[in-house]
């Protein structure tokens, strides 16, 4: 053993780098030969530590050692040679935090932590602001998770371009195959439909767009939460923002969009063009303000939606301008838009979860895309059940609908044998009251006041309304038919 | 409504826990003999006369606030709730053993661990998960090592990550030479290490002849991050153990210097030094008014050092005993009366000012209440005259899920009638109900003050100021611990303080039997922290597997007496 070691660090100072393959194999040879051999009469203990228990004496543990310190010495020659060319430059940059933090990043990326392969300038600065170790770690796995999203995107899209590339070659294979005129070009099919293009859906949807700008029911975003939020969260309102947008534009009767409070150089500005672009932004159907809600809209019309109220929003009501604040707060902070609402004592609302569902644990507040699909729903269908189907179900244990459908079906047919077309709606409102005086006594006074401020003419809207969705939603209109 | 859900949650929690509570206290039947409740038909406050009356109760509940409490009634529900959390601990554990049980038992070569390999099924960081299941399982080194060899066989060279994890397998198994050696191969290969890489390498190199060479990676870690008090902690160790002191004071005074708060082994490594060698007296007393000043209670580890080197110091006739204190605040085993947990005046204003700005206004007045509600209640309070006790309407009325709620609540204003008493509530229970009888509410408000705010106003804020608006004799009733409201506080100073005066002044109500005598936990009267009155020095510390919760205080002392 002695002897193989020595021949090891001979070997290390006579060969040049050069042949190092020889080198590498060397020791490994030498073990496997030991092995062999039954003929080792010197004593390993001297090679080997003392804390290193050794029960199988003709493996050398140390052996990786030697290796790696091998490799050093080839690594150091290298080294030299490249810091010949940039050694100037490393010594000046290694001082500024920016640096530092590369560096911080590179070697919890070699240690294995979970960190971004790339890192842009403003990440790096963004990451020596940060002053604990684990905010900086929190921050660079957030930065690798959104990296790996990314990336498994983009490896999804390629792979669909290749199969339809892989199926068009196919196709036009097919195609002249049977006729032989086909001149490479995608063929138009042969129809009596008109082709529908994706911008005349968009032209479809921007029209629907100017149209609820000038007809639609008011909706409220309370822009006025930045001191809430940090810079994570502000990112998260404007995502959800912009997916509420696009949910609204493609909806059948959109809301007209306010965003109220809207500061000209806020962080909720800055963001939104950001994402945006000016030119997007510039021309987005959306009613962006600087001014508070209370002063555009009346105040007795104004309905702020908070978790935190105690007020249970029983029937949608077409007349009311709904407020919602656009806030995501990640660790919970509640009453903040309740406060907003009392400090401008406008009434509040919150939506009827716990009367629709199995909810037991977990803070009720949701996101600001499924507000807008739960209220998009219950405006065009007036049903909770449905709207409800949009908060998101791993936060609920399902619905208890199936005792309040038998309650409703039973008021209905005792109460109310039958109706004459325009009254449609306040009838409806009605049986929402009824159901719900059976179940708590205390809210439904909220809702003999909502349904109680209709006036004649919002009546005369809302079974117009009623009227034109009639078509659209047979479901609806059967019951209608089975109730007459 | 939301709060609505959370005070329901909150009490049915808690309606549990006193019954419960009860079997395990046997043991601590002979310790409370002297306990007695809070009596208040008699006197207004029971402990200036706590010599007097000592027989009326054989077994009382220890407070809430007492160590190990949280945890005892957690085990409890835990066990009533059913096993729902075993089963994920059980499915992590099956991972966790699997991976153990691919970890070969003896040193294998580069054949058989090739061999391993191509049998394994996921052969995806297969060296990566070996050691990583080494460190788990705490294998013995020399597997490792052949790991190691196979690797820097097949690839030629090894991969940072799994250098670092044989170093942590080192540092951890404290094989001390091995850490040198990889410390002068990680050196050479790499540039700059990682922080993890650091940490490990001073707290390695630290136990080692080359402890000096830690002090200089310290160095290096500083330049990329800020050390934690962990990494001072083991260069200190370093120092101590290497004989060099003045090094170990000068980097423990860099340590407070950061703003860090040491380690507790830190201390206990350097007590112990100080009992061989006569220095740094002074400095070493500044670590238990340091510990006073910031309400840290040191380990039963740490306590036997402290009274090793008291009763290690030479001209004087330190002796140590560890002991627990009498409900009246008697030390039991030097008779000496401990500090009382009265708050100052000045701290009361103090802390009344911070209620006020920080607990109820906040950052903003309409989050807990409104303007006009704030007003309408401070003037509310000036016009009264100084409550003697303040109940928390709701809570109170929660507590027992049996009763009406209202007649809970009128019980316990009946059993505190005599004192001025302030009933704080919600506007919900003026409008009678089921739940809220007419009549009861009528005479409530016959024998007490009341006070209702807002239905989505909080309450507990304004039963806090109002306590601390009456002064020190006014105590108040809720099971509410307050944390929520405590931790609105803006520095842990004043948190601390808080939290000495509710440990005073809170009486928690035990189990509530309808017509049954009232009982509340008695409230401490001495406070919890390291004492000296120049013979004496009393430390409280925590016992060895006593897991106490922030908001609990350790009920075992350290007497120290100085008999000259």
């Amino acid at each position: 053993m002695l002897l193989r070691v020595h021949t090891v660090s001979v070997m290390r100072r006579f060969l040049s780098p050069a042949c190092t393959l020889v080198k590498y194999h060397a020791p490994n040879l030498f073990t496997s030969c030991s092995a062999l051999t039954p003929s080792r009469s010197l004593s390993t203990g001297s090679v080997l530590r003392k804390d290193a228990p050794q029960q199988k004496p003709e493996l050398d543990l140390d052996v990786w050692k030697s290796v790696m310190r091998s490799q050093v010495s080839q690594d150091d020659k290298q080294k030299e040679d490249r810091e010949a060319e940039t050694g100037g430059e490393e010594a000046a940059g290694g001082g500024s935090p920016v640096e530092r933090s590369r560096t911080l990043v590179d070697m919890w990326r070699q240690a294995g932590k979970q960190v971004p392969d790339d890192v842009t300038e403003e990440q790096l600065e963004t990451l020596a602001e940060l002053t604990t170790k684990s905010s900086k770690r929190k921050y660079l796995r957030y930065l690798a998770i959104k990296e790996g999203h990314k990336k498994a995107n983009r490896e999804k899209k390629e792979k669909r371009k290749t199969e339809r590339s892989v199926e068009l070659v196919k196709e036009e294979t097919g195609l002249e195959d049977a006729e032989e005129e086909g001149e490479g070009e995608p063929k138009l099919k042969n129809t009596f439909l008109m082709q529908f293009w994706t911008r005349s859906a968009d032209r479809l949807l921007g029209w629907r767009a100017a149209q609820a700008m000038l007809y639609g029911q008011p909706l409220v975003y309370d822009m006025s939460y930045d001191q809430h939020m940090s810079r994570r969260e502000m990112e998260n309102t404007i995502s959800q923002l912009m997916e509420t947008e696009g949910w609204n534009r493609r909806s059948v009767d959109s809301f007209h969009l306010h965003f109220c409070n809207l500061q000209p150089d806020g962080a909720y500005q800055r963001e939104l063009l950001r994402r945006y672009g000016q030119e997007a932004w510039d021309r987005l159907f959306v009613t962006a303000t600087h001014q508070r809600h209370v002063d555009l809209f009346p105040r007795e019309d104004l309905v702020y939606l908070t978790a935190d109220s105690p007020n249970v929003l029983r029937t949608f009501d077409h007349t009311k301008v709904y407020i919602i604040g656009a806030m995501v707060d990640r660790s919970i902070q509640s009453g903040a838009s309740l406060a907003n609402a009392k400090r401008l004592k406008l009434s509040t609302a919150r939506l009827p979860l716990d009367e629709y569902l199995h909810w037991e644990i977990g803070a009720k507040n949701l996101t600001l895309d499924q507000m807008i699909r739960i209220l998009m729903t219950v405006k065009e269908t007036g049903s909770w059940e449905k709207a409800l189907e949009f908060v998101p179900k791993r936060k609920h244990d399902g619905f208890h609908h199936h005792r309040s459908k038998d309650t409703v079906e039973r008021t209905e047919k005792n109460n109310q044998p039958s109706f004459k077309e325009g009254e449609r709606n306040p009838i409806f409102l009605s049986k929402q009251r009824q159901k719900h005086t059976n179940r708590s006594d205390v809210a439904s006074k909220q809702t003999v006041g909502l349904s109680e401020n209709l006036s004649g003419q919002s009546r005369l809207r809302i079974a117009l309304k009623s009227k034109l969705e009639e078509g659209r939603k047979v479901e609806r209109k059967r019951n209608w038919w089975e109730e007459d | 409504m939301g709060s609505f859900i959370i005070i329901n949650s909150r009490t049915s929690l808690k309606h549990l826990c006193p019954l419960l509570r009860r079997p395990p206290y046997h043991q601590h039947t002979l310790q409370n003999l002297n306990n007695h409740p809070y009596c208040t038909k008699r006197e207004r406050r029971p402990s200036e006369h706590h010599a007097t009356k000592h027989t009326e109760r054989t077994s009382f509940p220890k407070s809430v606030f007492a160590a190990g409490n949280a945890r005892r009634t957690a085990e409890i529900l835990k066990k009533r709730s059913g096993s729902g959390q075993d089963q994920v601990n059980t499915g992590s554990q099956k991972v966790r053993t699997a991976l153990i049980a691919e970890i070969p038992d003896r040193v294998l070569s580069t054949s058989e661990w090739r061999d391993l390999k191509s049998r394994i099924s996921r052969p995806e960081r297969f060296e990566l998960r070996m050691i990583e299941g080494m460190l788990s399982a705490d294998t013995d080194i020399s597997i490792a090592k052949s790991l190691l060899n196979y690797v820097a066989a097949e690839n030629k060279t090894l991969p940072y990550e799994l250098l670092l994890k044989y170093l942590a397998l080192c540092v951890s198994g404290g094989h001390h030479s091995e850490v040198s050696d990889v410390y002068d191969i990680m050196k050479s290969c790499y540039k700059t290490l990682d922080t993890g890489a650091y940490s490990l390498f001073v707290k390695g190199l630290s136990q080692t002849e080359r402890w000096r060479e830690a002090l200089i990676i310290l160095e290096d870690l500083k330049k990329v991050i800020a050390p934690s008090s962990r990494n001072y902690g083991d260069a200190v160790t370093g120092a101590v153990l290497h004989g060099d002191r003045e090094t170990a004071w000068s980097l423990y005074g860099e340590l407070m210097d950061q703003g860090l708060t040491p380690n507790q082994e830190t201390w206990r490594c350097l007590f112990e030094s100080g009992v061989s060698q006569r220095a740094h007296t002074d400095q070493l007393l500044a670590i238990l008014n340091y510990m006073r000043e910031n309400q840290i209670y040191p380990e039963e580890k740490l306590s036997r050092s402290i009274k090793a080197w008291f009763e290690s110091l030479p001209d004087e006739n330190w002796r140590g005993t560890f002991t627990s204190v009498d409900p009246r605040g008697v030390c039991q085993s030097c008779g000496t009366q401990l500090e009382s947990i009265q708050l100052t005046d000045d701290e009361y204003v103090q802390l009344k000012h911070r209620v006020m700005e920080d607990v109820i206004e906040g950052q903003d007045v309409f989050n807990k209440t409104t303007p006009e509600e704030l007003e309408s209640f401070k003037s509310f309070v000036k016009k009264r005259p100084a409550f003697d006790v303040i109940i928390d309407g709701l809570n109170v009325a929660n507590i027992t899920p049996k009763c009406v709620k209202s007649e809970t609540l009128l019980a316990v204003v009946s059993e505190l009638q005599g004192l001025n008493i302030l009933v704080l509530g919600r506007k919900h229970m003026q409008h009678p109900s089921r739940n809220w009888n007419r009549h009861d509410m009528n005479q409530i408000k016959q024998k007490a003050h009341c006070f209702f705010t807002e239905n989505i106003s909080e309450d507990d804020p304004f039963l806090l100021y109002a306590a601390l608006h009456s002064g020190n004799h006014c105590n108040f009733v809720s099971r509410d611990l307050m944390r929520d409201h405590k931790a609105c506080l803006p520095d842990s100073a004043t948190r601390r303080l808080f939290f000495k005066w509710q440990r005073g002044h809170q009486l928690v109500l035990n189990n509530f039997i309808p017509g049954k005598k009232i009982r509340f936990q008695r409230t401490s009267v001495y406070d919890t922290v390291v004492q000296n009155s120049g013979r004496t020095w009393h430390v409280p510390y925590d016992e060895n597997g006593g897991e106490r919760s922030t908001y609990e205080v350790p009920q075992r002392w350290l007497c120290l007496c100085n008999d000259v």
